[in-house]
């Protein structure tokens, strides 16, 4: 009886068709890192180190973002418009602030990672500015950019019916995971 | 009546956030260290992206199966016996095959496409299903095992398993992919 509630082939089904087109999207994002590799290569050592926690942070950062509108839609905190509340601008300058404050700590840390681990090619000084710069530079634009489309997704989502629960989470950790990815790349550009 | 507000939500996340940071950035120095690797065979840098992403997808999926039947009653904190866990653990099994000889056989084609040998590009493309294979089988574990302990420690599964997970996937995906790229001698 209880067992009957789990229908493995609708999850398959489902499950495949989310997880190919996250997988195409992954694959452009991957393209973009290996666009970047002359820059891990032989320009900046320690810059490679940052990329998975910074990743890592987008997801987390606009996955918290998203479970929080979710609940504050479905509990009737927020109103499915997009009208900057209360609420909203508190959740959205909060992850702005962590988008600032955990990218400069990723960057000191991938700094002594690479310290500890491999001999400098440029002065010590300018490789830690250099780093904080590129961590702080890409969290900050692409946590701007994602805690905006979150917020749309969130509401939009909502007003239409759907679950934002299942929706926003999903699609919002595949679609940052590709910004995060072209802001670093911008990010080096400009600083490197 | 405020209810969100932006002290509390900064206080509450940046512990949990450096945490989560601490362990990718495990997966940061696997990368740094296999850099000659790398330089040699760019396309690695390709794979990246999907494997840990996929990882994190299946085991947040799975997280987020297991806590609603953990919240409605039709799973317990246990492993013996449990028919939902066991279909659930074989839909995601099911769901990772398939997708990972799928983008195994893209990763072929480009890898083929951009002039790497067939045979070098068949074993890269191996490589890579089987490190999705391996990850999927420790991802399950992972997530089972947090979302058993965090309900039966009165946390909520929903809150726990995402981000520990997505981060264990960021580590175990770049492990499995370097030990397989050395398994297979790509």
């Amino acid at each position: 009886m209880m067992a009957r509630g789990v229908n493995i082939r609708s999850i398959v089904v489902q499950g495949i068709s989310i997880l190919f087109l996250c997988a195409l999207i992954e694959l452009s994002a991957g393209r973009v890192f290996e666009a970047m590799r002359g820059y891990f290569i032989n320009l900046l050592p320690g810059l490679i180190v940052m990329v998975p926690p910074l990743l890592d942070l987008r997801g987390n950062i606009n996955g918290a973002l998203a479970s929080r509108l979710g609940t504050a839609l479905h509990a009737g905190l927020i109103e499915p418009r997009l009208k900057l509340s209360v609420e909203i601008k508190a959740n959205l300058i909060s992850s702005l602030i962590l988008s600032v404050i955990t990218p400069a700590t990723i960057g000191l840390v991938s700094f002594g990672v690479n310290l500890l681990t491999s001999a400098p090619t440029i002065g010590l000084l300018e490789l830690m500015v250099k780093l904080i710069a590129i961590a702080v530079f890409a969290g900050f634009l692409s946590g701007l950019i994602l805690a905006l489309m979150t917020v749309f997704v969130a509401v939009a989502s909502y007003a239409r019916g759907w679950d934002p629960d299942n929706i926003t989470s999903p699609l919002m950790a595949t679609i940052g995971d590709f910004v995060t990815i072209a802001c670093i790349y911008l990010a080096v550009f400009l600083v490197v | 009546m405020v209810v969100y507000r932006v002290k509390r939500i900064v206080l509450e996340s940046f512990p949990v956030l450096i945490a989560s940071m601490i362990i990718s950035l495990v997966a940061g120095y696997m990368l740094n260290s296999s850099i000659q690797k790398i330089a040699e065979l760019p396309i690695i840098l390709m794979m990246i992206p999907p494997i840990n992403g996929l990882g994190g997808n299946i085991g947040s999926i799975l997280g987020a199966r297991l806590s609603s039947a953990l919240h409605l009653g039709t799973l317990e904190p246990r492993l013996r016996g449990q028919r939902v866990l066991q279909r659930n653990m074989a839909a995601s099994a099911l769901v990772s095959f398939v997708i990972f000889s799928l983008i195994g056989a893209i990763f072929f084609t480009i890898a083929y496409v951009s002039g790497i040998p067939l045979v070098r590009s068949l074993s890269l493309a191996l490589a890579f299903f089987t490190a999705g294979i391996v990850l999927t089988v420790a991802v399950i574990f992972a997530t089972i095992i947090s979302a058993f302990v965090s309900f039966r420690g009165g946390l909520d599964p929903d809150n726990v398993v995402i981000p520990i997970i997505t981060s264990v996937g960021d580590v175990l995906g770049v492990t499995c992919l370097f030990v397989a790229i050395i398994i297979f001698g790509v």
